[in-house]
């Protein structure tokens, strides 16, 4: 009875993923609408980046920094003090520093966002393969238990096999909710490091 | 009558103060700003001077519109899922009462005498008045389907309530609490605001990407205020809050993802500038000398200080989550 109430859920579940808000974006599992890349016109008001492109890689110091700033695990005051220092020791260019900075920190979280993105989509899919397949053994279960003479050990093994399975499918539906959230999270930290990084051009 | 004489006496003898001490102190006045913030469940309190947070009021569920009562002594806060208008008294920072709204209360407007409060609920359909001296619910006004923005004319004889479906604003007569006139505007009206002169109400519609302006006698549009901001698409310039300058002649309007907010000069309807702030802005409230506009930017929990002169964001405050509405103490 158990084993049947959890795949209940597990449908339910599936059914609640499959049902994608933005049809151009079936694999999408968030609540949180999809927008594919942050514009840079979303977060920089500042002189034009056309010139830097690729160019903040050659510079070791940018780079570095960058790497730095753009790992979650730096707390967001901590990388802004550290925008400010840099800032403040290249007088002479700070404003082509602060150009390669924010360049470097806008491609960089960007792709940081895809790849979440990408992983989110992945396991949505994974998702929906796994409550098909839950589906499939709950119709199978049914069957077995419903037979006669009934194989106890067989009901029994495909009855723990359910349990098993809806259980990773319910820890893997919690974690996409959690993960759901890490775009918004890398949006708000390049916004934050972009305006930083205008107000010290003034 | 003479409650009514008696706090007409009481806002003559604070202007008078206030403009006294303008003149002898000229720097920094001290205000005081509320900020609802709808995730966090909690009103922020800002202090203007050193632009810092002085207390975090924990409140009911999903604040979002917040307003001072008119005499400076209470702010109201719409907690749409409690289905009620909390009430903090602003000089022990807590909430001491409730006001009677209907299902999911967003936002209200009050008369220009602080007399009688309409608040906008989302979920029924309706529009609720209440009497803001007996805290008594005075009756209820149907409107469009999922009522919005809401304002009252300077003259306190018209709502204006801007409805999401049906994409209109609705004049309703206040005497009669009937809808006198429907204005058709651009899609998921959000927000209305008169001009101070009684001249102009202006619309601001999230997905159409405008704000209307409205001809409030003739209930016509007159005139569009459009956006363009190079490098952003046109989905992402969402218009939603709008402030007015009392000469009437600058306006802000809060673009939401565009993270700016756009400067338009009133008589031309032409954007002159925009300022990046921050993310996913939405509502603003102006210091009441008018030095400062503080704008809610949702998505960077942050509150941005616009230095109305300069016309240049001058700092940034963190606040709870998802920051929704701004008051200003009188």
């Amino acid at each position: 009875m158990k084993v049947l109430a959890m795949a209940v859920v597990a449908l339910a579940l599936s059914g609640t993923a499959a049902r994608a808000a933005d049809p151009r974006y079936p694999d999408w599992p968030c609540t949180q609408a999809k927008v594919p890349e942050i514009s840079l016109a979303a977060v920089w008001a500042g002189p034009t980046l056309d010139d830097v492109q690729n160019t903040w890689k050659d510079d070791a110091k940018v780079s570095a920094l960058v790497a730095k700033l753009s790992a979650r695990k730096t707390p967001l005051d901590e990388a802004e003090k550290s925008v400010k220092e840099f800032l403040a020791a290249s007088a002479t260019d700070k404003t082509a520093k602060a150009k390669l900075l924010f360049a470097g920190l806008f491609d960089t979280l960007n792709a940081q966002r895809s790849q979440v993105m990408a992983g989110l989509e992945r396991v949505s899919r994974k998702q929906r393969e796994a409550a098909d397949k839950i589906r499939e053994e709950t119709i199978a279960l049914h069957a077995l238990q419903g037979a006669t003479p009934r194989d106890e050990a067989k009901v029994e093994a495909l009855g723990n096999e359910l349990i098993w399975k809806t259980r990773i499918f319910e820890d893997r539906h919690k974690v996409v909710r959690f993960v759901c959230e890490v775009p918004t999270t890398i949006d708000q930290r390049l916004f934050a490091l972009g305006r930083v990084i205008q107000q010290e051009m003034e | 009558m003479q409650a009514e004489v008696r706090t007409q006496m009481l806002r003559m003898w604070r202007v008078g103060l206030l403009s006294g001490l303008a003149l002898a102190a000229a720097p920094a006045h001290a205000f005081i700003a509320y900020v609802s913030n709808e995730k966090s469940n909690t009103v922020t309190v800002i202090d203007t001077e050193s632009w810092t947070v002085t207390k975090t009021i924990k409140v009911g569920q999903r604040p979002r519109g917040i307003d001072f009562t008119r005499d400076g002594k209470f702010v109201m806060v719409a907690v749409g899922d409690d289905d009620t208008i909390q009430v903090i008294d602003a000089k022990t920072q807590a909430v001491v009462d409730s006001l009677p709204s209907g299902p999911d209360p967003e936002l209200f407007a009050q008369d220009a005498a602080g007399k009688i409060l309409y608040v906008a609920n989302e979920n029924d359909n309706t529009v609720t008045v209440i009497d803001l001296e007996k805290r008594a619910r005075l009756g209820d006004i149907q409107v469009g389907v999922e009522p919005e923005g809401m304002t009252i004319s300077p003259d306190g004889k018209t709502l204006i309530n801007t409805s999401e479906t049906t994409n209109m604003a609705h004049f309703i007569d206040t005497a009669s609490r009937q809808i006198v006139a429907n204005v058709l505007v651009d899609a998921r009206p959000r927000f209305a605001e008169f001009k101070h002169d009684a001249s102009e109400v202006w619309v601001s519609s999230e997905i159409g990407g405008t704000v209307s302006v409205i001809d409030p006698k003739k209930h016509e549009v007159i005139g569009k205020v459009t956006f363009e901001i190079p490098g952003l698409r046109k989905e992402a310039i969402q218009p939603v809050g709008i402030g007015m300058t009392k000469d009437d002649k600058t306006a802000f309007v809060a673009l939401g993802p565009a993270n700016r907010i756009a400067v338009v000069d009133v008589a031309s309807r032409k954007v002159t500038k925009y300022l990046l702030v921050g993310q996913r802005v939405w509502h603003m409230a102006f210091t009441p000398d008018e030095k400062y506009l503080l704008t809610t930017n949702g998505v960077s929990n942050d509150v941005s200080v616009i230095d109305v002169a300069a016309q240049k964001v001058i700092k940034t405050i963190q606040v709870g989550e998802l920051p929704w509405g701004i008051t200003i103490a009188p």
